[in-house]
């Protein structure tokens, strides 16, 4: 495409309004695109001047928020971060992400998402818990430390990862990708002591050992966090922990608080002429 | 206003079996599946077989052999041969990855995004090719040898 | 910390397999593999060579234990599959006796043929 040519691609948008339809159906509606045109912007192009009951979330734009996680082509993506351009095809069926449950259209029910998520207590755990509640020293943790847990701290919780996973598709039960990765984010955490609590809820029929390693979670993760990675480095730390083989990690020493008070680096001069 | 209760958007049995526009592995993962299943029921004809005609003598028998010497079961025999090659190679695939060996470390992600199984996709490959050689040399063993 | 087991020995028996399996399968098809090479022996699948083997205890005991760990690997692997489709923590324990079960009466009854065969 030209820079300022635009072609007319057609969108055929699953719609399913409860109140009104028994089933979900198709709707085609003529979009006229150009180049660097996302599938986003052909999709708030609809609702402002096609269809204003078109429904769909969206918020930040540039694949940060995780919101606008969409089916386009039979393949999960955001909707923000893809250009309609890359398709190369003058047709783009639009559907919510799978594995969820549909409110509207292309809203999807994220609470039972969110729920999981929360079931593997995503904080630091502390055996002491008046140190964890007012914590009063700092703790040190290396850059070696830091870099085996960090790729996996960068999730948007978009649910991009649970709609791509071959066994959420049957296993209603299954706890996803996207908590078993921060699960392995929070259990590697050298700050955190909380390993034996959250290992009931990952080492279950229903937990980890339901991921035989399709690898289609890390495919499709928008922000390339792997959490295929994440899950078989925790399954490295289950079985090591069950058959009690294996390092155990060094946790992370504690640092006193600083004792002065002024800060090092002087307050800078002011630059504005008779300001005070 | 009553509450709309979300309706219900899973996959299903078919989000194993269709796999679309990913990659190697979750074909491999399907396969694998299959594989499984189809040794899973030969084995439960093969101990028929090795148990009850085995025990009635040696007619039934040399005449259970007669019929199995048959070509067209041949191709069966071909089918579970590689079938069990395929589940066991990748299998042992499985057992180094998923006990996170084999998948290098955690890296910071920085576009365009490269996922551990995709940069261990040369042994994979590897894996793979391995299978694909043993298919062949099994086939002129039991097709071509045995026609 | 039991599906850890579970799951660990499905690894263990995996590899096992890979090992009992190559052998029995080179064994059956050894007229085959030595042709190859201009040394002639009997059949292995012939009345003879069964009635050769039957009597002595290393062949009995091979079977059962290829049998043995068979059937783990394969049984639990479809129980793996099953626990995918079922929604209920009570089917899930019917589903997972209904296996134990089957595969206890499957295990009887093929390694009775070995054994009886082998005190005949």
């Amino acid at each position: 495409m030209e820079k300022h040519e635009t072609e007319l691609i057609t969108f055929k948008v699953q719609r399913y309004d409860p109140e009104k339809d028994n089933e979900p159906h198709f709707r085609e509606f003529t979009v006229p695109s150009s180049r660097g045109m996302t599938v986003l912007d052909g999709l708030i192009y609809i609702k402002e001047n096609l269809d204003g009951s078109l429904a769909f979330r969206t918020s930040c734009r540039m694949a940060i928020c995780g919101s606008c996680g969409m089916l386009i082509n039979n393949y999960p993506h955001l909707a923000c971060h893809t250009q309609i351009e890359e398709f190369r095809s003058n047709t783009l069926t639009i559907k919510p992400l799978p594995n969820l449950p549909i409110i509207k259209d292309l809203v999807v029910d994220l609470i039972p998402f969110f729920d999981t998520h929360k079931a593997i207590k995503p904080y630091i755990l502390r055996h002491d818990a008046e140190e964890m509640e007012n914590p009063t020293t700092e703790f040190a943790q290396s850059p070696q430390a830091l870099e085996t847990l960090l790729q996996f701290t960068y999730c948007v919780k978009c649910g991009i990862c649970i709609s791509a996973c071959p066994t959420s598709a049957s296993d209603k039960l299954f706890v996803g990708p996207q908590a078993l990765a921060q699960c392995y984010r929070y259990c590697a955490d050298t700050r955190d002591e909380g390993e034996q609590e959250r290992f009931p809820i990952v080492d279950t029929d229903h937990g980890v050992w339901h991921c035989h390693l399709a690898g289609a979670c890390s495919e499709a993760c928008p922000k390339g966090l792997d959490p295929a990675l994440a899950i078989q480095l925790l399954k490295r730390r289950v079985v090591s922990r069950a058959i009690r083989l294996g390092r155990k990690q060094q946790p992370s020493s504690k640092v006193p608080p600083p004792t002065q008070t002024k800060p090092k680096v002087p307050f800078p001069e002011f630059t504005v002429k008779g300001a005070k | 206003m009553k509450r709309i209760q979300p309706r219900q958007n899973y996959l299903g049995a078919t989000g194993w079996l269709w796999a679309g526009n990913y990659k190697i592995e979750r074909y491999l993962y399907i396969l694998h599946r299959i594989t499984g299943l189809g040794i899973l029921l030969f084995l439960l004809l093969h101990l028929i077989m090795t148990t009850v005609f085995r025990i009635q003598g040696q007619d039934v028998w040399e005449a259970t052999m007669r019929i199995l010497h048959n070509p067209w079961f041949k191709i069966g025999e071909y089918l579970v041969a590689v079938a069990f090659v395929y589940h066991g190679l990748n299998g042992l695939r499985l057992i180094i990855q998923e006990l996170g060996f084999a998948l290098g470390r955690p890296t910071p992600p920085i576009y365009p995004y490269r996922d551990s199984l995709r940069k261990k996709r040369p042994w994979t490959m590897l894996i793979i090719a391995i299978i694909v050689i043993l298919a062949l040399v099994f086939f002129y063993d039991f097709i071509v040898g045995g026609w | 910390m039991r599906n850890t087991y579970l799951w660990f020995v499905q690894l263990v028996t995996g590899v096992l397999i890979a090992v009992l399996l190559s052998i029995h399968m080179v064994l059956m098809h050894l007229d085959a593999i030595l042709g190859f090479f201009g040394i002639n022996v009997n059949d292995p699948t012939s009345w003879h060579s069964m009635i050769q083997r039957s009597n002595q205890a290393i062949w009995a005991s091979l079977y059962i234990a290829l049998l043995v760990v068979v059937l783990y690997h394969a049984l639990n692997g479809l129980r793996n599959i099953i626990l995918e489709l079922t929604p209920s923590v009570r089917t899930e324990r019917i589903v997972t006796w209904a296996i134990i079960v089957f595969g206890i009466i499957v295990f009887v009854w093929s390694s009775y043929v070995p054994i009886a065969l082998l005190y005949a």
